[in-house]
């Protein structure tokens, strides 16, 4: 069974139709990416997989549950989990306090959630920032946090919403490799990406999409060379036809 | 500020005995090695030490004006305590809880009045119907912006007010509009609620805060507190990571309007007299507010310093000062609530505790070098 | 059925005052996205002003305008620009400042209290007063000529802020900051003075507001509470940042309130307001004709 089954998914806001009739399905342990020109209606296929917006038709399911009614919470807890586009930490807070926060996803006990949330920041070489304020950090440490309190609440699914964006090569390369150790563990991955030497070297598949529409799929290769791809980024007059 | 003066008095006693204590035993205690003298102990000793010094207080002051002034100020703490579950926990603002206040003390005075139930029975259920509205208020306002929040609050206490000042019977129960209902002071005794002289309702304040403070101090620790700050800062993140955001503030809202209502009952139980002027006010609700934002919402320690701090303020400028300058201490309240807002938004407890844990540290390395010798 | 049209004629005239009492309100919203809760007492503290300005020079109690419409804008702008200006600055990056709204309810208490020490709590009213107790007469019906003039006033002003913020480039400028503070600032307008003047506008037409009053109602250091709930009551049933909605909706209110009576207590009118409040918070927050908001 497919983790996530996209069929048909269409979400409009007023006049404009942002995904229009989108079809895609990731497969357990598998890692997805998902890219196209900026406003091509990525974070809004994110969105309606999270439960912020209701998809407006079509139907998206979550290990063959339909899910398009639920709300971000629920779905936490059913074990699907994402990090946001603009990082969000609860900045007064410590590092440590942010992930309990997820941690509390699995458990209502205090002391076993603030275990669990060392035991992730151990995984994530995080842990001796785990006292400082969220408000503190750069940008690629709070990167970090975002993934790190998603992972507390121990997801099966996980969406990273463009993880990437903002840091430096190097920095890109160690996220790159936290979540090819994340894979490892049977952690099912949907990303958005812009930075393509990160997709490319993560990705099992990619999508891509343009306007809302699926516009090619494949391996990172496959895609890679895709005329449709390749006008889609650089315009109608650099397709090779 | 007898109370406050005592404290700081036996602290820097202590600190003397500790340097004894230690001098005493120095040889066995080297630093590092298990010490006696930690942060954490300090801490929980002087905590300690001044819940002591809030019982044995009426040992010390027999004057029942003052132990009046004391037993409002302990009131006072407890109101913005309660208060701060929903206006500093939860990260929103309500005005107008004196609503709470009002149903507590209407419901156990009617009960008591014309029912005989006994007021700590009435206490109970004037809990439990606050319980009801709070969840009923806090339903549809919490999903709005902060000001329309406020502005609904204000209009619910401002629009029950009006209702209760313009009643004189719900039904059977006569509720007496704007004259009030008046307890008369008989049957004395604990299970009346019904006391001759201070004493007793000073204890019984006390209990009340030093529970609701541990009660605050609990659920920051547990599962709720971290929902309720998550939710409050970043509402997004927070759902995204299992919080109900808006199940956990109506938690917050019940507990607090909870215990915000026992305390309308432990007033007119005090006062006994009890009229919707008195108890259902913006003014009081917007004292409440003010008190636990200048101390510091959000945190423990805040609203019971706001409180400990400024009601000794406000009541001795309406002694000294109430006749020539009437609403003076308002005056006051609010420049001093203005220029915390400016400058240090968090509350006076941020450098309160920060001017607090300086001192701990400084008697913990005292300590240490003492064990060295 | 002659009273109810004679109640209903008073309750729109003293409705479109209050929604002069409203208009402020929903100017300094409208550009800041701010509730001011010290309306209230800005619009009495212009109440006092208008009262001296008749007692000690005698003029014309709509005269003294002159005097109070300049002094309360300055009064707003200084305001906004010593104790909320520093707030705004603190709370730039957060969803939603708080803070403000806290501020500007000590500022409501500081001025409603030390108006109470230093003027005292009697009721005031203006001595000779050319307007007082004058009434018009239509047939049967009654009218109240300062309540006419204040009608007068607040459609006058209405349109003049309205005409302000649609063809001045003053207003246009305003308007700009209110719609996106940082395109806004990017196009050279500095949007912390801006926000100063936009609540000196409102404090000002505040001030015009009292002066309406004066010649009929009774001065009093908490007499803004009552206008500043209203006023809040009444920009929400408006919409938010909406000038017509304002003066509308405090019409809405003045008609509730004139014709309420006939039907019930007074005091039950007010708690219909309340109810009506309620309402449109929980049903249409954006109100009648407000603009839309991610509530």
């Amino acid at each position: 069974m497919k983790i996530l089954e996209i069929t048909d998914m269409v979400m409009r806001f007023g006049g404009l139709t942002a995904v229009n009739k989108l079809n895609l399905s990731i497969d357990q342990g598998e890692i997805l990416g998902l890219i196209g020109p900026n406003g091509a209606g990525k974070s809004t296929v994110f969105n309606c997989v999270a439960g912020v917006y209701a998809p407006t038709g079509g139907r998206v399911q979550f290990n063959g549950q339909t899910i398009n009614n639920e709300k971000p919470w629920n779905l936490c807890k059913k074990g699907l989990a994402r990090t946001f586009q603009l990082v969000k930490p609860f900045a007064t807070k410590s590092v440590l306090y942010n992930v309990v926060v997820g941690a509390f996803a699995t458990t209502d006990n205090t002391k076993e959630a603030e275990q669990k949330a060392i035991e992730i920041l151990k995984a994530l070489k995080f842990e001796d920032k785990k006292e400082v304020k969220a408000s503190s950090l750069t940008i690629a440490d709070r990167k970090r946090l975002e993934i790190a309190r998603a992972l507390a609440t121990e997801p099966k699914l996980l969406l990273f919403d463009e993880v990437m964006a903002g840091l430096r090569p190097a920095e890109v390369d160690g996220m790159v490799e936290i979540i090819k150790r994340l894979r490892k563990t049977g952690i099912t991955i949907f990303l958005i990406e812009h930075i393509m030497r990160a997709i490319m070297a993560l990705s099992d598949r990619i999508v891509v999409i343009h306007f809302g529409k699926k516009i090619a799929e494949g391996t990172p290769q496959q895609v890679a060379s895709n005329d449709n791809v390749i006008k889609a980024y650089l315009g109608d007059d650099y397709g090779v036809s | 500020m007898t109370g406050k003066e005592n404290l700081r008095v036996k602290k820097t006693n202590l600190k003397a005995q500790k340097k004894g204590l230690d001098s005493h035993t120095g040889s066995h205690i080297k630093a590092g090695s298990g010490p006696f003298v930690t942060r954490g102990n300090i801490k929980t000793m002087s905590l300690a030490l001044a819940v002591l010094v809030a019982f044995g207080l009426p040992l010390v002051i027999t004057s029942p004006t003052y132990l009046h002034i004391i037993v409002l100020m302990f009131f006072y703490a407890y109101l913005t305590t309660s208060w701060n579950m929903v206006g500093g926990f939860a990260g929103v603002l309500p005005l107008g809880h004196s609503v709470f206040i009002g149903i507590g003390a209407y419901t156990s005075t009617i009960l008591s009045l014309q029912y005989g139930v006994s007021p700590w029975i009435g206490m109970m259920i004037g809990g439990i119907l606050s319980v009801f509205v709070g969840v009923l208020i806090g339903l549809p306002t919490f999903k709005m912006r902060g000001a329309y929040f406020a502005l609904a609050t204000i209009a619910f206490a401002e629009g029950f007010r009006v209702m209760v000042e313009n009643i004189d019977f719900i039904g059977p129960l006569n509720v007496n509009g704007p004259r009030g209902l008046q307890i008369p002071p008989q049957n004395y005794g604990f299970a009346n609620f019904m006391f001759a002289g201070k004493e007793p309702y000073y204890y019984i304040i006390l209990i009340m805060l030093i529970g609701v403070l541990a009660l605050t101090w609990f659920i920051s620790r547990s599962k709720l507190g971290y929902y309720l700050n998550a939710g409050g800062e970043e509402p997004e993140a927070a759902m995204a990571l299992g919080v109900n955001v808006a199940k956990t503030k109506l938690a917050a809202m019940a507990i607090s309007s909870f215990f915000t209502a026992l305390a309308g009952t432990f007033y007119a139980q005090f006062s006994l007299f009890i009229h919707p002027k008195s108890i259902i006010s913006l003014d009081i609700s917007f004292e409440i507010a003010f008190i636990a934002l200048i101390g510091g919402r959000g945190s423990i320690a805040g609203p019971v310093l706001g409180a400990l701090l400024l009601r000794p303020v406000s009541d001795f400028s309406r002694i000294y000062f109430g006749d020539i300058l009437p609403g003076l201490h308002l005056v006051i309240y609010g420049v001093i609530l203005i220029l915390v807002m400016i400058f240090q938004p968090r509350g006076i407890q941020e450098s309160l505790t920060r001017m607090y844990d300086s001192v701990v540290d400084r008697v913990v390395t005292w300590s240490q070098k003492d064990g060295e010798a | 059925m002659i009273y109810l049209l004679e109640d209903a004629i008073n309750g729109i005239l003293m409705g479109s005052i209050y929604g002069l009492t409203a208009l402020g309100l929903t100017i300094v919203f409208g550009v800041l996205k701010v509730i001011n809760f010290a309306h209230g007492s800005l619009l009495m503290v212009g109440m006092y002003l208008a009262l001296w300005s008749v007692s000690l020079i005698g003029i014309h109690p709509y005269l003294a305008l002159i005097i109070v419409v300049p002094v309360m804008y300055f009064f707003g702008y200084y305001l906004q620009d010593i104790v909320i200006k520093p707030i705004f600055k603190a709370e730039k990056d957060v969803r939603e400042p708080i803070t403000v709204i806290i501020v500007t309810t000590g500022v409501w208490y500081v001025l409603d209290n030390l108006t109470l020490l230093i003027f005292g709590p009697q009721y005031r009213s203006i001595q000779a007063n050319p307007l007082k107790g004058k009434m018009i007469e239509l047939g049967e019906i009654f009218i109240s000529v300062p309540k006419l003039w204040g009608f007068c006033t607040a459609i006058i002003t209405a349109f003049g802020v309205y005409y302000f913020f649609q063809y001045t480039r003053m207003g246009r400028a305003i308007r700009a900051t209110s719609l996106d503070r940082d395109a806004a600032s990017l196009a050279g307008i500095n949007q912390y003075k801006i926000y100063n003047i936009a609540f000196g506008i409102g404090t000002a037409v505040a001030g015009i507001a009292a002066v309406t009053l004066v010649p009929f109602y009774n001065i009093f250091p908490t007499v803004g509470v009552l206008f500043d709930i209203k006023g809040f009551i009444i920009v929400v049933l408006g919409g938010l940042g909406s000038m017509g909605g304002a003066i509308i909706g405090g019409i809405i209110v003045g008609l509730i309130e004139s014709i309420g009576p006939q039907f019930m207590t007074a005091t039950w009118t007010e708690a219909i307001v309340y109810g009506l409040f309620l309402l449109v918070l929980f049903v249409k927050p954006s109100g009648l004709f407000g603009e839309k908001h991610d509530w």
